[in-house]
């Protein structure tokens, strides 16, 4: 009985997020002519590309059995307003700053969770309601970047508007190629925010399966105890978890203020609850230690995509709420279900 | 007539199936009312399930049970409650944040116009019941602002507020001073003059000889015997309890002894053990003999980093070990299979191959990439050596047995070529084939070259694994035995404080 559980638990781990991705997309066309198109699908992406990165943060979060890291929005706000009010230092160590800034709250968190083990959940919402009265009194209300033309602020508010006007892909393309004597073209453009969601999705496989780290995060996500037990620097990993995400939060974070044009506290809002969800429905267990980064962006793809139909047959943003808060809630509830009969099953 | 009344409780040919063993077999057992009976038997002896057959744990019992000469059918706590059974248990079952007169009323709080709390009848209730042993602390406080002694009297005074029958005491002064042992001796007396009947299970000799009027011996299920107290001696108690057939699968371990691997300076952790000082050799197995609460397991978190010493250090191979890090540790050779494990020791919802090469993860680290490509044969190399009966290496160790996942549980630590193990409790809750595998694994261990402590309450194991043995108890290290006096009946009174063929701390000093 309980080997039959399991093995459909992992077909559906394994497969079911792109399932659900394929029937949304064939829905969609039926919705919608426009929505099977070329452009529309590159909007979804462009829509889920600053959500795609902040989940890379908080998948990390959740694996170690962290639950989830509810400041990742005032890590994102303060990001953004540290590289608007850093541009006179010129791009780079604008960006540099800003990142560092938002780390900065990572490795806070990181080492209040793992040396004294704190509730995630209770600690980070403290942190989140502090720096939300620290960024309104100490930065003012908002901070703008100077625009004029020639400045760093041009650059900046440009960056979530650039597209890889072919630029990147052909190079790829030329490489590939050259190698395997194609003739590939690229002739679509590719906003840079989606590629770097895509390279950090890359990334964050690659340090989920492939490092120390991301093994050693797996086990304290398993079994904490276990884990320290077994002769692992828990509070070490712990931390590390902690600045992952919030670096992942303060690149979305510097995005979103340069496709706002401004730094101000309530930038990245809700960014935790939905970036949660997506960790959620992509397979990931909210008690730890399970889950892959390839079905996160599964489920990363799967609330662009529903919103984007949503859209389509009229649905407002308030109603669209309702639908990805209800899908969280069937989503955990299913999870908890089938863990509880596990761990029923194991006596 | 009168005779059948003053029998409190009788078991008549009682048994326990558990899957695979007979944990109480045939047992007939019987109580006289307001007697200290006591009830002694070693680890898996039975005497635990006896209990929570009485406690009405078990709905799956057979045989018949009297109490005050009525049949009773104990098929659940409540039942079991209700016809005058009393509980207490080893851990304290107290809520602790809330106050001792709702956790002694708790499940019958008075009530006022049906639905409010009487308050007033509750304090008074409670008062009563604290009175009845001895202590005078306002019952409004709360369990956490208490001391263990205190909580355990509210524990008895909880016990005692449903007016019950027959009090079952399991291991009552296992976290008792000696002064507080003395007062909780005067409140049994109190009890039993008052006409209550009393089961008194220990492993600490002295205690029953002090306190108990009658003792019942079990061993592997059964009954043994029930004697007059004044009629055997510690020596009869322990023999009877160990059983004359020494188990003969034991082969024991005879290996050269080299140089000093571990010293242990003066290590002290208040309040757990103090000043204890030793020193291992490589390829030896040294064992810490003791009484459960003699701090025996603390002393071995507190060696290898995982829980933190007041003063003292610990030398491997010449140089200090840093306190309270145990990866570091872990990294020098010096590993801990934790007693417990479900808490600390498995990854229960991981495979059996991940939980073998969880402690091996830095080893096949290089600058922080893992390589994944040895854990195939680490695994299987293990499932080989260990005989672990799994579908596949990839199978969730919680679906194994418990022996084989202890055996999982030592793979983890082997496939660490650990210079230093020590092994707490290596095969509790295993069935005799799993243990006879781990023991032939530990003996392989220290015949090439590694050195291993070993924490057993299981004394054939301990005196089947030990070339010698220290004497830990309240925290002291009270002597040393080597291997040729070493015995079941030798440890069992050593770690009573009893025994003639020790060599106490100050002989060795001298």
């Amino acid at each position: 009985m309980s080997r039959h559980q399991d093995q459909k638990v992992s077909i559906f781990e394994r497969m079911g997020i792109y399932m659900v991705v394929i029937a949304l997309v064939i829905i969609g066309s039926f919705v919608s002519p426009n929505f099977f198109t070329g452009s529309n699908l590159l909007t979804v992406l462009n829509a889920v590309a600053l959500l795609g990165i902040v989940a890379t943060g908080m998948s990390f979060i959740t694996y170690s059995g962290n639950m989830a890291d509810l400041s990742l929005p005032s890590v994102m706000a303060f990001s953004g307003i540290i590289t608007v009010s850093a541009l006179p230092l010129g791009l780079p160590i604008a960006i540099i700053l800003g990142i560092i800034a938002g780390m900065a709250i990572g490795a806070m968190n990181g080492f209040v969770v793992g040396r004294f083990n704190a509730n995630p959940i209770l600690w980070t919402l403290a942190v989140t309601f502090f720096m939300e009265g620290f960024m309104r009194y100490v930065c003012g209300a908002q901070v703008y970047p100077d625009t004029t033309p020639g400045s760093s602020g041009e650059v900046f508010i440009a960056i979530f508007r650039i597209d890889d006007k072919g630029l990147l892909l052909n190079y790829i393309c030329l490489f590939v190629n050259k190698i395997f004597g194609t003739s590939y073209v690229i002739s679509f453009e590719i906003p840079l925010v989606v590629i770097v969601m895509f390279a950090m999705f890359m990334i964050s496989h690659f340090i989920m399966t492939r490092t120390r780290f991301g093994v050693e995060s797996k086990l304290v996500g398993s079994s904490r105890e276990a884990a320290a037990g077994s002769g692992i620097n828990v509070k070490r990993v712990v931390l590390m978890d902690f600045l992952f995400a919030a670096l992942a939060a303060s690149v979305g974070g510097i995005f979103l203020a340069s496709m706002n044009k401004l730094g101000v506290f309530y930038l990245g809002k809700g960014y935790d609850f939905k970036a949660v969800t997506a960790v959620v429905i992509g397979g990931m267990f909210l008690s730890g230690g399970h889950g892959s980064m390839i079905n996160v962006l599964g489920g990363v793809l799967v609330i662009g995509l529903l919103a984007n139909i949503m859209t389509f047959l009229g649905i407002n943003t308030f109603q669209q709420n309702i639908v990805t808060g209800s899908i969280f809630i069937l989503v955990v509830g299913i999870q908890q279900y089938s863990l509880r009969k596990q761990g029923k099953d194991h006596g | 007539m009168a005779a059948q009344r003053s029998i409190a409780l009788k078991m008549n040919n009682v048994c326990k199936h558990y899957p695979g063993t007979l944990a109480v077999d045939h047992v007939d057992f019987e109580v006289n009312v307001g007697e200290v009976h006591a009830l002694m038997g070693e680890n898996g002896a039975g005497k635990s399930s006896l209990m929570k057959i009485l406690a009405g744990s078990f709905s799956d019992y057979t045989g018949t049970i009297l109490i005050q000469g009525k049949k009773v059918q104990l098929h659940s706590p409540k039942i079991a409650m209700e016809s005058g059974i009393g509980m207490i248990y080893q851990e304290l079952s107290l809520a602790r944040p809330i106050s001792i007169a709702e956790n002694i009323m708790a499940g019958r709080l008075p009530k006022k116009f049906g639905f409010m709390l009487d308050r007033k009848q509750m304090l008074d209730e409670s008062r009563k019941c604290l009175k009845r042993v001895g202590l005078d602390v306002h019952p409004d406080t709360a369990i956490e602002e208490i001391s263990q002694h205190e909580a355990q009297l509210v524990e008895i005074a909880k016990a005692l507020g449903n007016h019950p029958k027959i009090l079952v005491m399991d291991e009552p002064t296992s976290s008792l001073s000696r002064k507080e042992v003395a007062k909780l001796f005067e409140i049994i007396e109190q009890l039993k003059k008052e006409g209550l009947t009393i089961i008194y299970i220990s492993h600490h000799l002295p205690e029953i000889f002090k306190v108990c009027d009658r003792v019942t011996v079990m061993r592997d299920g059964k009954k043994i015997s029930t004697d007059k107290v004044k009629d055997v001696t510690p020596e009869k108690l322990v023999e009877m309890m160990v059983g004359k057939a020494v188990d003969q699968f034991y082969t024991g371990h005879k290996t050269t002894i080299g140089d000093t691997v571990l010293k242990v300076n003066n290590l002290s952790r208040y309040g757990f053990f103090h000043d204890v000082s030793f020193e291992l050799k490589q390829g030896e197995i040294l064992g810490i003999a003791g009484l459960a609460g003699a701090g025996r397991s603390e002393l071995a978190r507190a060696m290898v980093g995982l829980d933190p010493i007041d003063a003292g250090t610990v030398e491997l191979n010449g140089e200090y070990l840093p306190a309270n890090t145990y990866p570091n540790s872990v990294r020098e050779g010096l590993v801990y299979l934790s007693e417990d494990r479900k808490v600390d020791g498995l990854f229960l919802r991981l495979s059996v191959q991940q939980n073998i090469v969880a402690a091996i993860i830095p080893e096949h680290s290089t600058a922080g990439v893992y390589s994944h490509k040895h854990e195939d044969d680490t695994a299987l190399e293990m499932i080989d050596t260990l005989e672990i009966a799994t579908p596949n290496k990839l199978a969730e160790s919680s679906n194994l047995s418990g022996g084989n996942q202890q055996k999982v549980l030592l793979a983890k630590w082997l496939a660490c070529k650990p210079k230093v193990i020590i092994l707490d409790e290596p095969s509790r809750g295993v069935d005799i084939g799993a243990k006879k595998m781990i023991h032939e694994a530990v003996i392989a261990l220290a015949n090439s070259g590694a050195s291993v402590i070993v924490i057993s309450s299981d004394l054939p194991e301990f005196v089947n694994l030990a070339d010698r043995a220290i004497v830990l108890r309240g925290g002291y290290i009270i002597g040393e035995m080597s291997k040729d006096n070493m015995t079941e009946e030798s440890i069992l009174l050593a770690a009573n404080g009893e025994s003639k063929d020790m060599i106490t701390q100050s002989e060795v000093s001298s």
